[in-house]
């Protein structure tokens, strides 16, 4: 036993010896409250929870007078009750009881005629999953709480709605003759619906719920083992798209419109933008079935070069269903791009030529 | 060494990949596809036609109106008021300036002249253009007739216009033969009219001295069959249109003889007759009266119509316990039901294209116009009110009249007609109420 152990017990032993024998450990007793209390006996406890004494029955009433000498109390003269004439109700005949009725016996029911072919029926639908019923109450919807405690009046829309697409005029502080004011006019905002008469009294409710879309297929997985001839296959096409992809195959660059092409959303706002004056409202049902392929050549101002639109292709109509459709299609492009389409300058190389498929398949009956 | 070169060759192909989509991008023009677009009246403008004569300008300025009635009663087109026109059509003969009406969104224009030859003949010529595209839509057509039958050459002109814009076959010139309806409810008299399919030139074509009841055309137009109650019991009249003629037909010994049909041959016709409480389909030749009954049914089968081909009969039974929708043979023979949705089915009529019926349904209630293809898919409810019955096809299959009748005792028929999109649900005007409408074919 070295010196340290020996000063680090002895140090211990003599803190724990203070820490016992100094008091470290007493406890003071916790402080208390003390309440006097009186003691009382049973009579003075009933005193204390008896009821308020009732007041002087004598107490603020006023004493009436005496009657004078000869003069008769009224006195409530009886009246001889009559009993009331009760009419006796008549006998009806029709309360007796019903007399028995006729008994015949019946037949056996007919024999209904039943077809013994079943109808076909027709495959339900993917989202054909669950039918609620039609007879469920639709609950009437709660009035919203209104906020302001005076309804304001309805804006005034931005643009009045007129047939023709108007800007409104602007002074012209250096013309020498003022021109006329004019309105801004917009036309009115088309539907890419029909509801009919039938379907808006429908519920708003979905009478049916979707059933989610199933999982894709998984592609059959690749077998472990893979043999040389397989690898060779990948390596090969793997160099044949790195050539691809260097230009190797490509044919003269001159015969190619060259520059970036453009994004998706630059394709998108040129598809929206012919879509929205693509109107197919007066097409026949087989126009309708018919698809249309157009060409049209742009100037680089973003307006297309009228003369340049030409029929590519058609599939599913005939005749005059495909004249009805290609002018529908030669339409739209003419009227939304009178003002040119939004498109950017840096790629004209990439929209000089545009072939523009119109399928009118989801607008039959919509 | 071999998982490096892996490597590699992957990192190659992600870094390749861009470019070889911008080559790919390069080549040939960009490529769109459009797959939604609206659905809007295509709008269109009418000046006045140019009044060549002087005894011309009235009809000019009418026949103008009645085209473009006839073309904004469709629904498919929205004409342009003529106060919004810059330029002015003076002379049929012109150059259109097509700048001008492109600046008011007219895509089609509609210029004409009218003039009343030495023999009193009234002339009417017109032509049809594609202002955006600065062309005429076919060539300009004349046509040529009575004074006194300038409506018709108006729908003509109109019909013309409608084919050439929409590519369906025309309807405006066809007349629809009702039943006009006088009185109070509880007393109703009736007797059958004719009249232009807008309602113009109504001709009375019976008394009202007996209940009449569904009228129907012959498909040459000049014929129609109807139910009459002259006898006491319905019965079933044939009644020349132009000579106003009528006789009963020979149908078997019955109770009851109505809902009668032509077949598309104008010989044949098919009916409902009640024997002994119970009601069957018969065919009768009309021209030779031998006749053949069609079912043989405990229960009641009525309303029957025939297909364009001749070879079907689309009718109506409560064989399943309520009515509903048959399809068979028009020789007879097993039927097959092709309504099954809730509710109950009845006057089926098949178009003249053959692609669908119409027919009327009574469900939670109301009623309702509705098609259906003739395998009964795809139904499609059209109308939807107190009570809407009897649909008749337009000659070209591309709208429906039919008959609403409003409620309570002071309630009244009217005639519509609506797309069979389910748009453009408007009343044909009629100065009496009317009821059970039956569509001509096209005038000759």
């Amino acid at each position: 036993m070295n010196a340290g152990q020996i000063i680090s017990g002895t140090a211990h032993v003599g803190l724990l010896a203070a820490a016992i024998f100094g008091g470290a450990f007493k406890a003071e007793p916790l402080p208390f409250e003390v309440t006097e209390v009186t003691a009382i006996s049973s009579e003075e406890f009933a005193l204390l929870v008896a009821p308020d004494q009732e007041p002087d029955a004598l107490a603020n009433i006023d004493t009436p007078e005496p009657q004078e000498a000869g003069q008769t109390p009224d006195v409530p003269v009886s009246v001889e009750e009559t009993p009331p004439e009760t009419a006796q109700p008549e006998v009806n005949e029709a309360t007796q009881p019903a007399p028995l009725p006729e008994v015949e016996e019946l037949g056996p029911p007919p024999q209904a005629e039943v077809s013994d072919e079943a109808p076909v029926l027709q495959p339900p639908e993917e989202d054909f999953a669950v039918l609620l019923p039609e007879t469920s109450p639709q609950p009437a919807p709660q009035a919203a709480p209104r906020v302001a405690p005076q309804p304001i009046a309805q804006p005034e829309p931005d643009v009045r709605i007129d047939d023709v697409d108007q800007k409104a005029s602007e002074p012209d502080e250096q013309a020498e003759q003022s021109e006329p004011e004019t309105e801004e006019t917009a036309q009115e905002e088309a539907s890419d619906r029909i509801v009919t008469e039938a379907e808006k009294l429908e519920a708003a409710a979905p009478e049916r719920s979707v059933r989610p879309k199933t999982r894709p297929t998984r592609a059959a997985e690749a077998p472990e083992t893979q043999t040389a001839q397989e690898s060779q296959t990948d390596d090969d096409s793997v160099q044949a798209a790195l050539q691809q992809a260097l230009g190797a195959n490509d044919g003269p660059a001159d015969s190619k419109p060259s520059g970036p092409p453009l994004t998706a959303g630059e394709k998108d706002g040129l598809r929206v933008a012919v879509q929205r004056c693509w109107n197919v409202g007066s097409l026949s049902s087989d126009a309708l079935a018919t698809t249309v392929i157009v060409s049209v050549s742009m100037a680089e101002d973003g307006k297309p070069v009228t003369s340049t639109i030409k029929l590519l292709d058609s599939s599913g109509g005939s005749g005059s269903s495909v004249k009805q459709a290609f002018d529908a299609a030669r339409r739209a492009i003419i009227r939304c791009g009178s003002k040119g389409f939004d498109l950017p300058i840096e790629k004209y190389a990439a929209w000089r030529e545009i072939e523009m498929t119109f399928n009118p398949e989801r607008m039959r009956i919509k | 060494m071999r998982k490096w070169i892996q490597c590699l060759t992957a990192f190659a192909i992600l870094f390749a990949a861009p470019t070889l989509t911008m080559a790919q991008e390069r080549e040939g023009p960009l490529r769109i596809e459009i797959t939604e677009g609206v659905i809007e009246p295509l709008p269109y403008a009418i000046p006045d036609m140019v009044a060549e004569t002087a005894q011309s300008e009235d009809l000019a300025r009418q026949i103008s109106r009645v085209i473009a009635a006839d073309l904004s009663g469709t629904g498919l087109f929205r004409e342009i008021p003529r106060n919004a026109h810059i330029a002015r059509v003076t002379n049929f003969s012109s150059p259109v300036q097509f700048a001008d009406w492109k600046a008011i969104n007219a895509q089609a224009l509609i210029t004409g002249g009218v003039s009343v030859d030495g023999s009193g003949r009234l002339v009417v010529r017109f032509r049809l253009h594609d202002v955006f595209a600065g062309e005429d839509i076919g060539d300009g057509l004349q046509l040529v007739g009575t004074t006194d039958g300038w409506r018709r050459i108006a729908h003509k002109v109109a019909d013309q216009v409608y084919s050439r814009l929409t590519g369906e076959d025309p309807y405006f010139d066809s007349r629809v033969v009702f039943v006009a309806e006088t009185g109070p409810k509880n007393a109703r008299q009736k007797q059958i009219g004719i009249m232009d399919y807008d309602g113009e030139n109504v001709v009375y074509l019976t008394g009202s001295n007996s209940i009449v009841l569904a009228p129907r055309f012959s498909p040459s137009g000049n014929n129609l069959l109807y139910t009459s109650f002259e006898s006491g019991f319905p019965k079933i009249y044939l009644l020349n249109i132009g000579n106003l003629s009528q006789q009963e037909l020979r149908t078997p010994q019955g109770e009851m003889s109505f809902s009668p049909r032509f077949g598309p041959d104008g010989q044949t016709v098919v009916y409902s007759l009640t024997s002994g409480g119970n009601t069957d389909l018969y065919a009768l030749n009309i021209a030779n009266g031998q006749g053949q009954r069609l079912t043989a049914a405990p229960s009641i089968e009525t309303a029957p119509s025939f297909s364009p081909d001749g070879s079907r009969i689309v009718f109506e039974s409560d064989r399943s316990g309520s009515p509903q929708l048959y399809i068979m043979s028009s020789k007879g023979g097993d039927a097959q039901r092709i309504s099954f949705g809730q509710g109950r089915y009845g006057t089926p009529v098949w178009s003249p294209r053959g692609d669908l019926i119409a027919f009327t349904k009574q469900s939670k209630g109301r009623f309702h116009i509705g098609v259906m293809r003739t395998d009964g898919s795809e139904e499609r409810l059209l109308t939807a009110s107190f009570l809407d019955e009897g649909p008749t096809w337009s000659p070209n299959g591309r709208v429906i009249m039919f008959t609403r009748e409003t409620q309570g005792a002071g309630g009244r028929a009217a005639l519509h007609s609506v797309d069979i999109t389910g748009r453009n649900l408007r009343q044909v005007p009629t100065n009496t109420g009317a009821s059970d409408p039956s569509w001509s074919p096209l005038l000759q």
